[in-house]
């Protein structure tokens, strides 16, 4: 199976939230003039788990776009056909002019990550930067990212990257196109 | 002028300034990222720029007021009128002979900063916040090496070796940035095997990451850093040949006199760390090829004169000095003088702290600029008549910022203003903005030229960017240095004979073989590449009197302050029954501190993008003892203040401490007024209200806050 993935190295993610606002401009997600806080779209959310008791804490950063799932359930409630798995990439892409609002798709995603044009009256996610990455461009995320801590390429080729590096994969987290991985404690 | 593409420019969402690429199409930044000829990274709050150059809310015209100082009522007027206003103010205080009473607070971005001339040819002052933050490193600079005094001088991240140390002591080099590439050089020093190690009363992401977190108690660092050279000096761990060849004579034992009863026991008791953490990381530096400290910002505390001299103390005896992994020592980039250049007025004889009834208190204080903090005393003592801010938000920047925003709505007996004059220039509103006379748009760094090349932050002076517009300006904004250099025309025409701005950056650039069109085909850099390491060794000296490294500050013989105290903060050592807490305000990456930039910019206030409120932290184990919950709205109340706000319980706070976050506040603007918060400032005394406690070393003021909390 083709899947471009990101490769999210939680030894260095620090949670800066660099990505989302670069996110937002790339893709013209902010209306830079009137939007207010907590009504701005975003494709790439960070997360956080801390753990232990003062002085014994632990605390990993980590972000979350959408999964472009092997069997996507949005493209599969999408009645209108709006949603599809691109062959040639893994990406699941919604198209716009498809797309009639039914928003089941985002009843249906297990990750909360689609998000909804009123406006318009279209559903609109990541789309891994697919304009870029199909003229051999890294996301916007990955390009940008504070840290380094996000990879981009083919999953098996990744993987490969991670062991070479003696990290680890977290696989209750990692899915279809995001492998989260960190060194053995 | 203008033209699409990706455009080399800097970023000014904050004080680091880093280089960009601006992404412009049919004349609309739309995207921006790091400058890969710099250091090739550009953080959230600098990716949010652009939200604020396109916000509803700038400030589009001049306006004066029109109600009382407070009231933010103002109407709409012409450039040429404002320009009249601060032109008559100006002379009529001059002519008087009085210039050393105006003052302009700001930031300036270059050791020549055209608003700066200005004032100096005026016989003003410029003052800033930033003795605040770094007064005691700098004058540890200053005193001990002779280095020119930089602002922050962090270490070199991307010149730490394997198995070298780098040490943050209350310090969030992730959230309050050097540079935005500082974040990767740290994790990169670490996966090439260096140690990071935290000193912190509170956790945060820098702890996260760390090979070792040292929770402390807040001003603690003074006394355990002087455990640690205890343990190094008496144990003959110490850089032995670097002493010996490069410190004054006799200082080494002095330094052992004075340092022999500060065992790591002892200062376990003061600052709370176990000692044998103490002799633990002593080992450690031992055995490192190279150790460095990142210090002073994030939090703040009041020894910090104390705290700059033990972390001198520390490098010289580590023999950590300009090397690879230890303290750079800056220089001055070599631009080119602007003739004639202005004298400045004599900031001892005349400066306003100086000039009140307690002056002779103030004799020792030895800093480069005029510190924000006495403005509020001056403006009472008459010694302050106008006052022009840029790029600063002083009735919330400012400790003790209810004292200020009194200060500057004082009249005299007849009924005049005690502050004759107040001008604001900004970009989007501000709280300042609400006591102004006159508030001036300015524009963004996507609509203005500047030349940078202070030696702040990460580049040690070996540099200069060139922010450089990209798009038109919105409005009647003018950018506020142009407006300055026009009433330096006007008012002092010898020194500002040159044509604009960039006339005067290009003389400048001169100095470094550079003009503005090269810079602009190349990339909007001129940057050779390095700091450059034991610059000692080739000068044979230290820029001191000695030509020595000087340890013994005997400056401060005559006060019996020439070796730091281990002692916490004095204000720390009193009405601990009254006020048991110790307040800790810090930083985080996604706010502009209390510019105001960030309180009206929707995407740093956006929960997902940002942060959205400022709660109360405080460990479980203490809100249990006080029966306080989760989300309990309490009262936080010091010795000169109160706010009010939501309770947040965390673990990565040490008991005692109060943890909340700094750079909130704001009542002016729409998308600040939809935050819940307060401003951490309201807490802090004001420093002309507390003289007797000031460090008479000119070290900081009142950052040192203890706080009592109930529901």
């Amino acid at each position: 199976m083709k899947q471009l993935s990101i490769m999210v190295d939680m030894d260095r993610c620090i949670g800066c939230k660099t990505c989302v606002v670069a996110c937002r401009n790339h893709h013209n997600l902010v209306n830079h003039r009137s939007h207010m806080p907590g009504e701005i779209p975003f494709y790439i959310k960070v997360e956080s788990q801390a753990e232990g008791t003062f002085p014994h804490l632990k605390e990993d950063f980590w972000v979350s776009p959408c999964k472009h799932c092997k069997t996507a359930p949005c493209a599969t409630a999408c009645e209108s056909g709006a949603i599809r798995k691109d062959a040639q990439t893994g990406i699941v892409l919604i198209d716009q002019d498809k797309c009639t609002g039914a928003k089941k798709c985002i009843e249906k995603c297990p990750y909360d990550v689609i998000q909804f044009n009123a406006e318009k009256n279209y559903a609109h996610k990541c789309n891994m930067c697919y304009d870029r990455v199909i003229h051999g461009q890294e996301p916007v995320c990955v390009e940008i990212c504070l840290t380094d801590a996000l990879s981009f390429g083919e999953k098996e080729i990744l993987k490969m990257q991670a062991q070479a590096k003696g990290k680890e994969i977290i696989k209750k987290m990692s899915s279809q196109s995001i492998i989260y991985v960190k060194s053995a404690p | 002028m203008y033209e699409d593409g990706w455009i080399p420019t800097v970023c000014y969402q904050c004080k680091a300034e880093c280089s960009i690429l601006a992404h412009v199409q049919n004349g609309i930044v739309q995207e921006v990222k790091g400058n890969p000829r710099a250091r090739g990274k550009m953080c959230v709050k600098g990716m949010a720029g652009i939200t604020s150059l396109y916000s509803k809310e700038r400030l589009t015209h001049p306006m004066k007021r029109v109600g009382e100082r407070g009231e933010g009522k103002f109407e709409q007027i012409s450039w040429d009128e404002a320009m009249e206003i601060m032109e008559t103010k100006l002379r009529a205080l001059h002519e008087k002979g009085e210039g050393h009473k105006f003052t302009y607070s700001m930031f300036p971005h270059s050791a020549s900063d055209p608003k700066w001339r200005f004032v100096n040819a005026y016989g003003g002052f410029i003052s800033t916040g930033l003795p605040h933050c770094d007064s005691g490193k700098i004058m540890a600079h200053l005193h001990t090496f002779g280095c020119f005094p930089n602002h922050h001088i962090a270490p070199i991240y991307y010149s730490v070796p394997k198995d070298g140390l780098m040490i943050l002591s209350g310090r969030h080099p992730f959230g309050c940035m050097d540079d935005a590439c500082v974040a990767k050089d740290i994790l990169d020093a670490k996966e090439r095997g260096a140690k990071l190690i935290v000193i912190d009363p509170i956790f945060r992401p820098e702890a996260a990451k760390a090979d070792w977190w040292i929770p402390i108690k807040p001003g603690g660092d003074a006394s355990f850093f002087l455990g640690v050279c205890n343990y190094l000096l008496l144990n003959n761990l110490y850089n032995k040949e670097f002493c010996d060849k490069w410190v004054r004579e006799g200082d080494m034992e002095k330094l052992l006199d004075f340092i022999v009863d500060k065992t790591p026991e002892k200062m376990s008791s003061i600052c709370e760390v176990p000692a044998a953490d103490i002799i633990k990381l002593a080992k450690m530096v031992a055995e490192a090829p190279s150790a460095c400290i990142d210090a002073f910002k994030s939090i703040m505390y009041g020894n910090a004169m104390d705290w700059g001299q033990v972390w001198s103390i520390f490098l010289v005896i580590t023999g950590n000095l300009d090397n690879p992994g230890g303290q750079p020592m800056p220089e001055l980039t070599p631009m080119a003088p602007v003739n004639p250049v202005p004298t400045p007025p004599d900031l001892k004889e005349l400066g306003y702290h100086r000039t009140g009834p307690n002056r002779e208190k103030f004799d020792h204080y030895n800093f480069i600029l005029e510190p924000t903090w006495y403005a509020a005393q001056a403006i009472k003592e008459g010694n302050l008549k106008i006052f022009f801010a840029t790029e600063c938000n002083p009735a919330l920047s400012e400790m003790g910022a209810a004292a200020w925003r009194e200060a500057v709505s004082m009249k005299d007996d007849d009924g005049n203003y005690m502050l004759d004059f107040f001008m604001v220039s900004e970009i989007l509103p501000s709280e300042t903005m609400k006591w102004a006379d006159l508030v001036l748009p300015d524009q963004t760094n996507y609509e203005r030229w500047e030349l940078l090349y202070m030696p702040w932050w990460y580049n040690y002076s070996h540099g200069a960017a060139l922010c450089r517009p990209v798009v038109k300006p919105v409005g009647e904004a003018r950018h506020t240095n142009n407006v300055i250099i026009e009433l330096g025309k006007h008012m002092f025409p010898e020194f500002f004979a040159f044509k604009d701005d960039v006339e005067y950056y290009d003389i400048e650039l001169g100095g470094v073989g550079m003009s503005i069109d090269k810079l602009m085909e190349n990339g909007g850099m001129w940057s050779p590449g390095t700091a450059g390491f034991y610059k000692y060794k080739d000068k044979k000296k230290f820029d001191t009197p000695s030509g020595k490294i000087e340890l013994d500050w005997n400056m401060y013989a005559d006060i019996n302050q020439q070796w730091p105290s281990p002692e916490l903060p004095l204000e720390y050592r009193k009405d601990e029954e009254k006020f048991p807490f110790i307040l800790v305000n810090f930083r985080t990456i996604f706010l502009n501190n209390t510019g105001a930039w960030s309180h009206n910019n929707a995407q740093l206030r956006d929960p997902v993008s940002g942060l959205d409120s400022n709660p109360i932290m405080i460990n479980p184990v203490d809100a249990n003892k006080l029966g306080i919950s989760e989300g309990d709205t309490v009262f936080l109340e010091s010795a000169t203040g109160k706010v009010s706000s939501i309770v947040q319980l965390t673990e990565k706070i040490k008991p005692g401490c109060i943890g909340i976050i700094h750079g909130f506040g704001q009542t002016v603007g729409q998308v600040a007024t939809l935050c819940s918060s307060f401003n951490d400032n309201e807490l802090i005394a004001d420093a002309g209200s507390h003289l007797d406690e000031q460090d008479l070393r000119g070290g900081e003021a009142h950052v040192s806050t203890r706080v009592t909390i109930y529901k």
